[in-house]
């Protein structure tokens, strides 16, 4: 290769194709991550619910809305300290699940500590993860799917019995134009903790149990609609039973006294939002996987033709130059 | 021998510029001053 532009052309050609696989599989699996500073909230509704009035006989009463408010945040400084003491990328994130009635006042409240890996979404036992105050060990997802989210079944962290079981993939589906993956978990009649906040005061959840002789019994169907490339959930729903067993519950037919029970959705405006944010995301990291390295590689391929077609050009000046 | 060296110019600035990127990372972040909610805001985006 003679010319000074053939010998540019070659070097931007070697660039671009070096880059692209480096891009893909170097630099993508270090730079896609959750960040550690993430602020998010979710309003989910239940509409034409089933509540227990705790202040009005402790009967179970049909309610136009049950509201949940889940909001997440994560602590930048507890991820910096958790990421150095067990030597990983790590993301802890504080979460609130607050639940109101139909009049605004909170019928209960979950908070929750998560701490995982930010780039595998692996939970990392580290920082005090924890529900409602009580220490746990997670195994598998909550919250969250891995980038690149496989067509297949994951474990998943149940808060309420604090214990993992499978959300099955059952396909693809479309959701606002988004083509995702649809899992669900179904979690059968498992006796939990009672919440440390009530709706009302004077109960005490650890020794509710001992001293009344009534027992608290959920059982939910989660439903998750994921988008494969970020791993991020743009919808969920839940249809949640929850019912008191025994001790004052002993008066109710068969004995259970309903807590509560509905079908919890996201809000609309929430729904569209979550979307958006998803999608924008989606952008992003397909530029990074995909978009960015196929484009490069394809650049190479014209700058090496380029180069050659370039070198011809200059070889065959100079054989006419020669002959004359 | 100058293609050559013009190859291993362009494969060694990439290496460069792909390990400069991921050393500097993902800007680290603030933990969020907003609190956890404890009522609905009226739309996304408003603590």
């Amino acid at each position: 290769m003679r010319s000074r532009a053939g010998l540019a052309l070659l070097a931007l050609a070697v660039f671009c194709t070096a880059l692209a696989p480096l891009l893909r599989w170097y630099a993508y699996p270090r730079l896609a991550r959750i960040p550690p500073g993430q602020y998010q909230a979710v309003v989910l509704e239940a509409r034409d619910a089933t509540l227990l009035d705790y202040t009005g006989g402790m009967q179970p009463r049909k309610v136009d809305k049950v509201t949940i408010v889940q909001t997440l945040k994560g602590d930048v400084e507890a991820a910096r300290r958790a990421s150095a003491e067990t030597g990983r990328d790590v993301v802890v994130w504080d979460t609130l699940t607050h639940i109101a009635g139909p009049d605004g006042r909170m019928v209960s409240q979950i908070p929750e500590r998560y701490v995982f890996d930010a780039h595998t979404q692996e939970p990392v036992h580290a920082a005090g993860e924890s529900v409602d105050g009580d220490p746990v060990r997670r195994e598998g997802i909550e919250f969250k799917w891995p980038f690149a989210a496989e067509p297949r079944d994951h474990l998943y962290f149940d808060a309420q019995t604090r214990t993992s079981s499978p959300v099955h993939y059952l396909g693809p589906r479309t959701f606002r134009g988004m083509d995702v993956h649809y899992y669900e978990q179904t979690v059968p009649w498992t006796k939990v903790p009672l919440p440390k906040r009530m709706p009302i005061e004077g109960i005490d959840p650890a020794t509710f149990e001992q001293t009344t002789g009534t027992s608290l019994w959920y059982k939910a169907k989660a439903m998750f609609w994921v988008d494969p490339v970020t791993g991020a959930p743009v919808n969920a729903e839940q249809v949640i039973e929850q019912e008191m067993r025994g001790g004052i519950a002993a008066g109710a037919p068969e004995g259970r006294l309903t807590v509560f029970a509905g079908h919890v959705r996201m809000r609309e405006d929430y729904s569209r939002h979550t979307v958006a944010l998803v999608a924008a995301n989606r952008w992003k990291v397909l530029v990074l996987r995909t978009h960015a390295p196929a484009g490069l590689a394809a650049a190479g391929l014209v700058l090496l033709g380029a180069a050659l077609w370039r070198e011809a050009r200059g070889r065959q000046a100079q054989a006419r130059r020669v002959t004359a | 021998m100058r293609a050559l060296l013009a190859a291993a110019v362009g494969l060694a600035a990439a290496v460069a510029l792909v390990l400069a990127v991921t050393a500097l990372g993902t800007p680290g972040g603030r933990t969020s001053p907003h609190p956890l909610l404890t009522s609905a805001p009226a739309a996304p985006g408003q603590p």
